[in-house]
């Protein structure tokens, strides 16, 4: 038996997991979202990236952004370091993506703010 | 901006920005007067996911879920001014005069209430005693922050946190993926003060050590930081000599607690409760000022953005209805391992169907109800399999079906039972 | 005292580890003592309390490790060649005051100091006390100055544009049966020191003045001369002011050695060159002795006193108005332990300091046991002081000579230097005449060889930043009218606008770190302690200087705040 602490929610529930692979059976969550967390977790871990892109505008050097859905685990490094090589020159909007299907994991990289269209012209 | 309005707000973070957009929905002239140069608050720097799962129920970043409430409150056409900066505020016959500063002066401005959305900073380095040299690199969790995620700043290579509040959790994990390395996470108390959830994907996820009941009690550096001093502790928090360790590493990051902000509020008068460090208030979210309103994290700490912005809705909206009038209130006890609860009274000329309770307990607790008595008579009754005081709980109760009088005595009990 | 009688107790004391040894103007004592305590009791054994025969401390002591005076990190020949008619040593209040008198002068003024910015030990590490001038031995140094400097504040603050503020001083007492005696105590300080403001007070009379100091307090000593300032303002106002008549700061400068002969100071060493002066002063403060050393003309020795205040939150301001301290049985005998609680200038309650004996000339960490010391006493004073209310502590090493006395005077070997050495309390009171009698002493030195003339240019005027949270409305108005940037509030605790600190950035001694522009101004002074705008100041300091912000330093060379961007 395993012990997995759910981070879906801030309610953060201690699962215990039976079995191996994808014929778990999970006990000690509160709700569903518990239990996929638990799959996942056992078969392909998976989390998502915030973190920010560098612009060329000096009055907001960085742009807030993520991954538009969870990406492996061991993949964090590699996704950080394709976004590290990129330089934001356009006033994007929030949403609008930065990197398409980054390293080809079918995952894109989105601005999370809208700060550079407010910048005076 | 005009001369006179209903509501000021002051604070343009998730709490005023909520309140500003319900006092405006309930027909008021509402101006928010914000000091940065931006809408948002300290969302503009939380960059991280997580927020807006109770509201939105979607996990979205800071900005994400501030600009959502920003989009809303620009469609509102709701006055706001920026960069400006609440330096006094007197009553008056009228309600309140506001003095603002900002590039464009010293104005005044006239508000019938107002509601106080101002946040909460950081406890610093000095206020939890940690001694030695004054070398740069002591950042508190938020300030390192700032430069992190606002600036683009790296503000460690290789660094110690000390507090395993979630803004420390976080900061790890953010500092960790610009390439710092976190040393670990060092935490007086014998149980993590985060979310466990941050705990996992914060420190385990990144292999980042946990060492609780250790403090930092020193730091070295004539310039900047090169080494702090770790201490066991005992169960009073206090070091015990002869355990102490030297950790090279050339920052501190400190996340050792937030503290409501209300010296503004003070000045009015607001009378405020030591156990929130925020101001008492009814289940109005009136403080002891008529006409003045607390809410977010200026009225008590919250864990999550949600409540932040429930609660500046709740102040947004009795600010609006807030009229003239005198009030009949009644306190609520507390008895039993409350860390505090809001609200701490009642006011029985208000419509009291719904009210909004928030609580934490002092210590973890498993097994608990949360109760509530009217002239020791149990009226209401919650179970909980656990209370964590890092977690906030929160209630909607309907006070109203307690036919409750002037001479009614309200207490919140928390029971433990033993089996 | 008799050198025979020294001997004896010190062969009582500590055998035949020290003996001490006398010639006309000194009492030396040698010998090897594993204590540095040891050493201190062992030279005040052989000091007389205020003589101008002073002890020079010979003792090897096995506890003291090499001590290295810190040095700055720049080495150039910036300065390579200078020959200023004087050369002050050190940018404490000492130094800036002597620069400010001496700039009245048609001479060249250069004052160094090792630090990157001006009251960075002594003088920006104290509790601002302007003292009333009791309690000093007649006859002694100390003694002739206070008076004379705590009646040149008010002017000479209105002058520097500095807050002063003479809020009294109440030195407290719980037992009544002390009454009668310190009631004489006080007529005789009276007569003895000319102070006639000086009265007791009742109890009652005390807790309507100050209702939240001990309510067992029966009587009190009030001193209504006593005031307070900001000691740090005032060093930089000084220096500023020195600067604006012609003076030169060189900060970031070290003296490193000298070079005599026949009594005179030809060059003078220093990690920016080597410099040829006709006069020097010695205002080195802890590092006096060293310099006196090095100008051969060593007669006198320092032994460091650390001391820690604590500074409370404006909140716990309002509950005091003035400077207390409470007065045990041993009144009058011990350097003050645990010091007082003072209402500063900027509306903060101060407490502090404590008083230990140290080797360690530059050791400036805070300990917890200082802290405690000085709340345990404090709370005495006044009940309701908590340590909960601290937003900053800090210690600062005070550079006493074993005769507890300041030396003020030509050098005694060689001829072509003043010290201005031994300064402790009251040094911050006693400046500004002290600086008077400096001024004359240079220019009676320089004029041996060369007449010199009044600098008829000299304004004794100095203007600081603005300080726009204290004016009116109107005031304030106008200000921000012609700079917008006086509107645009960067520390909330302070009130501190972004015009403020772009002037602090333009002022007479630029110092554009961030403790720089806080000690000029205020932001990072408040409760949040600079949490929510040290990135915003960090940030207008890069783009004053067009510099990313990883240039931009906390204080020394080596106090980066970024490591650069993380992209």
């Amino acid at each position: 038996m395993k012990e997995l602490v759910c981070i879906v929610c801030p309610r953060g529930c201690t699962m215990q997991i039976e079995g191996e692979g994808e014929q778990i059976k999970v006990s000690g969550n509160f709700c569903k979202r518990g239990a996929e967390f638990a799959l996942s977790e056992m078969t392909e871990p998976k989390r998502t990236i915030c973190t920010t892109v560098k612009t060329v505008f000096a009055e907001e050097p960085v742009l807030p952004v993520r991954v538009s859905r969870d990406i492996p685990k061991d993949r964090i490094f590699d996704v950080m370091a394709e976004i590290n090589k990129v330089t934001v020159k356009k006033k994007v909007k929030r949403g609008e993506t930065i990197i398409k299907d980054v390293l080809g994991l079918g995952v894109d990289v989105i601005a999370t703010s809208g700060i550079l269209k407010e910048l005076s012209k | 901006m005009k001369n006179n309005y209903d509501v000021i707000v002051i604070g343009g973070g998730p709490a005023g920005l909520a309140a500003a957009i319900q006092a405006k929905d309930c027909g008021a002239e509402v101006l928010l007067v914000e000091r940065e140069s931006r809408l948002g608050g300290i969302l503009k720097q939380c960059i991280h996911d997580g927020f807006g799962l109770v509201r939105f129920k979607e996990k979205l970043s800071g900005p994400e879920y501030a600009e959502r409430f920003i989009d809303v409150f620009k469609e509102k056409k709701i006055d706001y001014s920026l960069l400006t900066f609440v330096t006094r505020i007197e009553k008056n016959a009228g309600g309140f005069q506001v003095v603002l500063v900002s590039r464009s002066g010293v104005t005044s401005v006239q508000a019938k209430s107002l509601v106080f959305a101002t946040g909460c900073r950081e406890r610093t380095a000095k206020q939890v005693m940690i001694h030695g040299t004054r070398p740069s690199g002591v950042f508190t969790a938020g300030t390192a922050q700032h430069f992190t995620n606002l600036l683009g700043e790296l503000p460690t290579r290789k660094c110690v946190i000390l507090g395993s509040g979630d803004i420390g959790l976080i900061m790890a994990r953010r500092l960790t993926l610009e390439g710092a390395q976190v040393l670990g996470v060092y935490e007086a108390k014998p149980t993590p003060s985060g979310l466990t959830r941050n705990i996992h994907q914060c420190l385990h996820d990144y292999n980042i050590p946990i060492y609780l009941s250790h403090t930092v009690t020193r730091v070295f550096g004539q310039d900047r930081l090169t080494a702090v001093e770790i201490s066991e502790v005992d169960e009073n928090m206090t070091p015990i000599a002869g355990t102490e360790k030297i950790v090279e590493c050339d920052a501190l990051i400190l996340s050792v607690g937030l503290i409501p902000e209300n010296e503004l509020a003070e000045g009015l008068g607001v009378k405020i409760d030591p156990r929130t460090k925020g101001p008492a208030v009814n289940g109005q979210l009136m403080t002891s000022v008529d006409g003045v309103f607390s809410c977010g994290n200026a009225l008590h700490v919250n864990d999550l953005v949600d409540y932040v912005s429930e609660s500046g809705e709740i102040a947004g909206k009795n600010a609006a209805e807030y009229a003239q009038g005198a009030r009949n209130e009644i306190g609520i006890d507390i008895a039993g391992s409350f860390l505090y609860a809001v609200p701490q009274k009642l006011d029985l000329n208000r419509n009291n169907s719904e009210i909004t309770v928030y609580f934490r307990s002092r210590e973890i607790l498993d097994k608990s109800v949360f109760k509530i008595l009217v002239d020791g008579k149990e009226v209401y009754a919650k179970k909980y399999q656990f209370l964590r005081p890092p977690e906030m709980e929160r209630l909607l109760i309907n006070f109203d079906s307690f036919g409750l009088t002037k001479d009614s005595q309200i207490q919140f009990e928390i029971e433990v039972n033993s089996q | 005292m008799n050198l025979k009688k020294v001997n004896k107790k010190l062969h009582k004391r500590f055998g035949n580890a020290v003996t001490a040894s006398a010639s006309q103007d000194r009492i030396t004592v040698s010998g090897r003592l594993p204590q540095w305590n040891d050493v201190v009791e062992a030279c005040r054994m052989a000091a007389t309390k205020y003589s101008k025969v002073h002890v020079v401390n010979d003792i090897v002591c096995d506890e003291v490790k090499e001590q290295k005076m810190r040095l700055p990190k720049i080495s150039d020949q910036s300065l390579d060649g200078e020959k200023p008619d004087v050369l002050i040593i050190g940018g404490g209040i000492s130094g800036v005051s002597i620069a400010r008198e001496l700039s009245k002068w048609k001479i060249d003024i250069l004052l160094v100091d090792k630090e990157a910015d001006l009251a960075l030990q002594a003088s920006g590490r104290n509790d601002g006390e302007v003292h009333p001038g009791v309690d000093l031995g007649k006859g002694s140094v100390k003694h002739y100055y206070i008076r004379k400097g705590n009646e040149m504040y008010e002017q000479l603050c209105r002058d520097l544009d500095v807050p002063f503020r003479r809020v009294g001083q109440y030195v407290c007492f719980d037992k009544n049966w002390m009454k009668p005696a310190i009631s004489l105590y006080c007529l005789w300080r009276r007569k003895h020191d000319g102070i006639s403001d000086t009265v007791l007070i009742s109890g009652e009379e005390l807790h309507r003045r100050e209702p939240h100091l001990g309510e067992n307090f029966k009587f009190a000593i009030s001193n209504p001369s006593s005031g307070c300032v900001c000691p740090y303002g005032l060093t930089i106002a000084y220096a500023e002011n020195a600067v604006q008549n012609g003076a030169r700061v060189a900060l970031n400068t070290a003296v490193t050695g000298m070079q005599v002969e026949n009594g005179k100071i030809i060059s003078v060493q220093t990690n920016r060159g080597t410099l040829y002066p006709k006069v020097v002063i010695n205002a080195a403060g802890v590092f006096a002795e060293d310099i006196a050393a090095m100008a051969q003309d060593r007669f006198f020795s320092i032994h460091p006193r650390r001391g820690t205040n604590s500074i409370l939150d404006k909140k716990a301001g309002a509950f005091m108005h003035s400077i207390a301290s409470v007065v045990g049985l041993d009144f009058g005998k011990n350097h003050s332990k645990g010091g007082g609680i003072l209402h500063t200038v900027h509306d903060n309650l101060l407490l502090g300091p404590d008083a230990v004996e140290t080797y360690e000339k530059e050791n400036t960490e805070t300990r917890k046991e200082s802290i405690e010391t000085v709340f345990a006493k404090q709370k005495k004073t006044m009940p309701t002081v908590s340590q909960r209310d601290i937003i900053t502590y800090f210690t600062g090493v005070r550079a006493p000579t074993f005769e507890e006395d300041f030396i003020i005077e030509k050098g005694r070997s060689t001829e072509n230097i003043i010290h201005c050495a031994g300064i402790q309390s009251p040094g911050l009171t006693t400046a500004p005449a002290v600086a008077l009698d400096i001024e004359k002493m240079a220019v009676e030195m320089l004029s041996r060889n060369s007449t010199i003339h009044s600098n008829s240019n000299f304004n004794p005027k100095r203007r600081g930043v603005p300080v726009l949270r204290e004016m009116s409305d109107e005031e304030r108005n106008r200000l921000i009218e012609e700079n917008p940037d006086y509107g645009v509030i960067v520390c909330r605790c302070e009130e501190i606008s972004r015009g403020e600190i772009l002037d602090a950035l333009k002022s007479p001694i630029c110092v554009p770190t961030v403790d720089g522009i806080k000690k000029r101004i205020r932001p990072g002074m408040g409760r949040c302690q600079g949490g929510f705008c040290s990135p915003l100041v960090t940030k207008i300091i890069a783009e004053y200087l067009g510099v990313p912000v990883s240039e931009v330093r906390k204080s020394s060379e080596d106090s980066v705040i970024t490591f650069g961007k993380t992209k």
